[in-house]
Formats: structure tokens, C-alpha cells, sequence
């Protein structure tokens, strides 16, 4: 059976699908995925010998260096590829579910943080936290894409 | 935890630099599933400045609504996530990857755990890969660097690329 994937950027104007295996599944902590993703690093799923396919619109990129393209939603900014001339990679995270894609490797550990190895023993607090709090979370509305497929978007009833 | 007091930052490209110049409080890690998908990432981290002690230095971010009470700024050229904003709040929270120093600011708890990688308590022990997959890429890429350095600059781009 072929393993099939969706995702896509926050606001859903980008979608693709991979189907097959995904060669690997890495994380890479250089600064250049640092800052790209304004974040600790870049998870990074390998789509190298998968069919690939954009579903709904085209992506952004820039070119990092001479031989790297970055794609993202020119809409809403999600980090969605890394285009290299070996293969595309997808960010892990724009996944539908990326728990399905376990990451397997690390790389750049050069460039890594050094508290992030450290991350999940911070202390932490669920979401209803803030809604004790009184917070805006009450009446908050997503506009964010759904982590499936759709036929439409965005629906027609929010603006 | 009080971090440093000025912190500047971009994107990748460099044509938005911001700079906070008081506290960044509460710095944190979100693991809902909002802030993974806007941020391609298992988790989005995140501290917020007053909105009196931050500044656009250069550029300006292109905002998406990602609900309605809170939008996210990223930069319209490079896309790089930078900012988690409710405009009514009077802080602004910044991405912490985007700072040109993010070691500088480290985070004091986590949050949104539904949604969590289940596996992200072991991501610390993953094996890790010492040689470049392929050296000449290593130096093409450090020889032709289009991310804007670490730090302000007068002028960008430089000139010494397109």
C-alpha cells in the first residue's frame, strides 16, 4: 500500500501531496534554517523519489544561496521547502500530520542552540491555562486551513 | 527570566530587521497546532516586547490573520515567520529564531501541549550526522550566502550579490 501525505501553508492557499516513502526525516539546526524559519531549526522531510504533487497554488521562494531555493506561502509566510539540486525537501511541520514523519537524524549541529536539547523538560501548561485566565481564547475563530483537503477554501462564511 | 535588554533581528533576507530594546518577557515554546503549521515546525518559539520598546528598522512585515483576534507578520520576500501579534495587546510577540542572537533569550516554559509531537522528548537523542553530505555544497553555499548576517547593516543588499 502507498503511504499517502497532505499538507500545506496556514492559510491553505498552498496544498500538496506526497505519496510514497519519505526517504528521511531530519532535523538541521544551521543558521540559515535557524533564521529562514524564525525558529530553533528546521524540520525537514525528505521528498527525494516520492510522487509529489502542489494540489492548490504556487509557492514563493527565495534563494538562500546559489544552490538552495526556499518555497513559502506568499499569502500567510509558512516555511513549506527547502530545493536543493539533489531533491526537495518539505517542512515538516506544514505536514497535515507530522507525527506520522518522526524525525531520524540531525544536522548542523554546528549552528545548534544550546538549550535546545534542553526544551522538554521546561515546564508547561495546557491551553486551558490561558482560558482561566480570562483571555481572548474564548471567542477566538480560526482562519486557519483544516490539516485535510478541501474542495473550497476558504469557505465562504468567514471573510 | 530577563533577557538582555536590546535584541535586533530579520528574516532571512534581510528585508525586514526589527529591533526590541526593553524585556522580552515570557519566553516560551507554543506547541499548538496553530503556531506549527504557521511556522512549518514541530513548535514556535516565541517572547513578547512592549510595544513602546519595539521598533521596525528596516522593511515591513506582510501580516496574515491567522484568526480573528491574532495575526502573524512574516516577511513578504523570504517568508521567515517574525511576529505573533494581537493588535489590541500592548506587546508584540517575536519569533525567537529570528533573533540575530537566539541563545541570548532562553525559553522558561512551554506551552499548548494537546498538540505536541509525541516524540519530541527524544529529539535531543537523535543521532547526528558530523560530514557534510557533500563538501563542495557546504562551501558553495557559505561562498554564496544570500541571508542577511547576524546583526544591522547600514545597507542591504551589499552589492556583492544579485
Amino acid at each position: 500500500m502507498t503511504n499517502t501525505y497532505t499538507g500545506g501553508c496556514q492559510c491553505g492557499a498552498i496544498r500538496f501531496r506526497a505519496r510514497g516513502t519519505p526517504p528521511d526525516s531530519s532535523i538541521c539546526h544551521c543558521r540559515m534554517c535557524q533564521k529562514a524559519f524564525g525558529a530553533y531549526y528546521a524540520p525537514l522531510v525528505s521528498v527525494r523519489g516520492m510522487e509529489f504533487e502542489w494540489t492548490r497554488g504556487q509557492r514563493k521562494t527565495f534563494r538562500s544561496s546559489n544552490f538552495v531555493n526556499r518555497g513559502f506561502c506568499g499569502d500567510c509566510g509558512t516555511p513549506l521547502t527547502y530545493e536543493a539540486p539533489d531533491g526537495m525537501a518539505v517542512a515538516a511541520g506544514a505536514f497535515d500530520d507530522p507525527s506520522l514523519l518522526p524525525p531520524t537524524i540531525q544536522w548542523g549541529v554546528e549552528g545548534k542552540i544550546a538549550f535546545v536539547d534542553h526544551l522538554h523538560e521546561l515546564p508547561a501548561e495546557r491551553t486551558e491555562a490561558d482560558l482561566a485566565a480570562g483571555s481572548f481564547l474564548h471567542q477566538i475563530v480560526s482562519y486557519q486551513h483544516p490539516d485535510h483537503d478541501t474542495p473550497v477554501w476558504p469557505p465562504e462564511d468567514h471573510a | 527570566m530577563t533577557a538582555k535588554t536590546e535584541q535586533s533581528g530579520g528574516c532571512q533576507c534581510g528585508a525586514v530587521r526589527y529591533r526590541a530594546n526593553g524585556e522580552l518577557g515570557y519566553p516560551h515554546v507554543c506547541h499548538c497546532r496553530m503556531c506549527q503549521k504557521a511556522a512549518g515546525n514541530y513548535f514556535l518559539p516565541l517572547a513578547g516586547v512592549m510595544r513602546v520598546d519595539f521598533e521596525l528598522t528596516r522593511g515591513e512585515p506582510k501580516w496574515f490573520h491567522s484568526s480573528g483576534l491574532v495575526r502573524r507578520g512574516f516577511c513578504g520576500d523570504c517568508g521567515t515567520p517574525l511576529f505573533y501579534d494581537i493588535p489590541d495587546a500592548d506587546s508584540i510577540n517575536i519569533t525567537l529564531g529570528s533573533l540575530d542572537d537566539p541563545q541570548a533569550v532562553k525559553p522558561v516554559m512551554q506551552s499548548n501541549l494537546d498538540s505536541k509531537m509525541v516524540w519530541f522528548h527524544a529529539l535531543d537523542g537523535l543521532p547526528v550526522e558530523l560530514e557534510p553530505e557533500t563538501t563542495d555544497r557546504e562551501d558553495g553555499i557559505a561562498a554564496s550566502n544570500h541571508q542577511h548576517p547576524d546583526h544591522d547593516t547600514s545597507q542591504w543588499p551589499s552589492g556583492a550579490h544579485p
